[in-house]
């Protein structure tokens, strides 16, 4: 019965605020022609941020296998080094490290193409994420399936890939995607090194043409174009390895 | 198979799993069973048996042959046995065939085609052909023991290592795998196994050892054994498990 009341009450209140806040929205008094002159602007921008999202979320892939294979490389060092990196990436704001990524790091090697550096270093910051989430996969699998490879005779790379790592997948799978999507919008702050991407443009169209909602609106679809698929793809793969039926 | 142990020590911290076991066995046994209790380092001998630990001292001698020390040597020792462990054995991402092809072509070098139609020929002779494309978990747990011993026994292993196979089963399951294991025994195939499984021990043992705190007790013929038990902490073991 209370039950029954409070699911009621809790949809009655999404609903409304939902129908609320799409008709504020949709009702606002927009002009659009101010923006119209910047749209190839956004869709250019857009098109860097999609490039941007697909090589840093590759990328983020290795550098996330790279540290987790040292956190688990049973040698001490290697394993305190990838810890203590995982630590210091997750635990400083993104925004610092693309300044000091660009502007120094960068520099000293004499490299100033914003467009590359930024790619990596979303993906420094987003593969130590990534690390963590391979490594609680890796210690999630029972010490009995490491048992059973090594009784068979499977040397240690043959565990991995035949037993380990098609299991792995499947763990982190739903975590993996949601740091995906974080990725896309992270890209958002190459702003400062001047990266001429999706959210740059807005910036730009809104100050130029002083229409701030009719600049920064596309954003949304922008955006979830490009999230909403790693969320599709991800529930697609997770059914395809699933097995326990 | 002869074997012989000297010395094997083995300790986990401050846990003595084998603590200087000496045994021997000559060519007559076929079928070899560990009992004691729980904790007594029955599994720790198994695993030393079967190349999956490595001793911190002593020697075992199987037909002759060391057990070896390095890692690449003892791979290829792992590969000779077979081995079944109390459960959770299979791969749960592969169906029970793929469970039993994957060794077979990845650590013996069979063709695909000959390790399918040696899977299904084994699985078959093990009453388990409806289950080939299950997955585990759609596996009763007897099943599970049944499609790992298939896997153990697919490359007809010198000797096949049982972890107590069957203490993880219900009544009835525990009877459809001991039937199985009773099956391998009069087919010849050279077995060691632990057991809580007294009446199993007794009536398909050739010999059997008596392990507790990670020593030999008693060993002996299990005929003998079981009737007449020569040392105290054997003849309470027994008064107590076979009392229900």
């Amino acid at each position: 019965m209370w039950k029954n009341v409070l699911s009621a009450f809790v949809s009655v209140v999404l609903l409304t605020t939902f129908v609320f806040v799409v008709w504020v929205v949709a009702t606002h008094d927009y002009r659009w022609e101010a923006i119209a002159p910047y749209r190839n602007n956004l869709l250019s921008g857009w098109l860097v941020t999609l490039l941007i999202s697909v090589a840093s979320l590759v990328l983020s892939v290795l550098v996330g296998a790279l540290f987790t294979a040292g956190q688990l490389s049973g040698h001490r060092f290697p394993a305190f080094l990838c810890r203590v990196y995982v630590e210091v990436i997750r635990g400083t704001p993104l925004l610092t490290q693309i300044l000091i990524g660009y502007y120094l790091i960068a520099n000293a090697i004499d490299w100033h193409s914003s467009l590359g550096v930024g790619i990596v270093v979303l993906s420094c910051f987003s593969g130590a994420y990534l690390s963590e989430i391979f490594r609680g996969g890796i210690e999630s699998i029972p010490k009995s399936q490491w048992l059973s490879a090594r009784a068979i005779g499977f040397t240690g790379a043959q565990t991995y890939r035949f037993v380990v790592i098609p299991q792995v997948v499947r763990r982190v799978l739903p975590a993996s995607a949601g740091q995906f999507a974080n990725l896309v919008k992270d890209s958002s702050l190459l702003f400062v090194i001047s990266v001429h991407e999706f959210t740059m443009q807005a910036r730009e169209a809104n100050a130029n043409s002083y229409a701030t909602f009719e600049a920064y609106l596309p954003l949304i679809l922008g955006y979830f174009l490009l999230t909403f698929p790693i969320s599709l793809l991800s529930r697609h793969l997770e059914r395809r390895y699933r097995y326990e039926h | 198979m002869s074997i012989e142990i000297r010395g094997l020590t083995k300790h986990y911290g401050a846990t003595r799993a084998a603590d200087g076991i000496d045994l021997a066995l000559d060519d007559s046994v076929k079928v070899f069973a560990l009992i004691g209790p729980s904790g007594g380092g029955k599994s720790t001998l198994l695993r030393l048996l079967g190349g999956l630990e490595k001793p911190d001292a002593g020697t075992i001698r199987i037909d002759g042959a060391e057990v070896p020390q390095d890692e690449e040597a003892l791979r290829l020792w792992r590969r000779k046995n077979g081995f079944l462990f109390q459960s959770f054995n299979l791969f749960p991402h592969l169906t029970a065939l793929e469970n039993i092809i994957l060794p077979l072509v990845q650590v013996h070098g069979w063709k695909r085609d000959e390790a399918h139609g040696r899977a299904r020929e084994i699985v078959a002779r093990f009453g388990m052909d409806a289950h080939l494309e299950k997955h585990p978990a759609q596996l009763s747990g007897g099943q599970q023991q049944r499609i790992a011993l298939a896997r153990a026994m697919a490359h007809e292993p010198a000797l096949l290592l049982l972890d107590e196979p069957t203490s993880a089963l219900d009544p009835e399951m525990k009877a459809e795998v001991l039937d199985l294991i009773e099956e391998l025994c009069q087919g010849g195939q050279r077995i060691i196994l632990s057991t809580h499984e007294m009446g199993f021990a007794r009536g398909s043992a050739d010999a059997v050892v008596f392990i507790g705190a990670g020593r030999v007790v008693e060993s002996g013929a299990a005929t003998a054994l079981f009737d007449q038990p020569q040392s105290a902490p054997v003849k309470a073991f027994l008064s107590k498990v076979m009392k229900w």
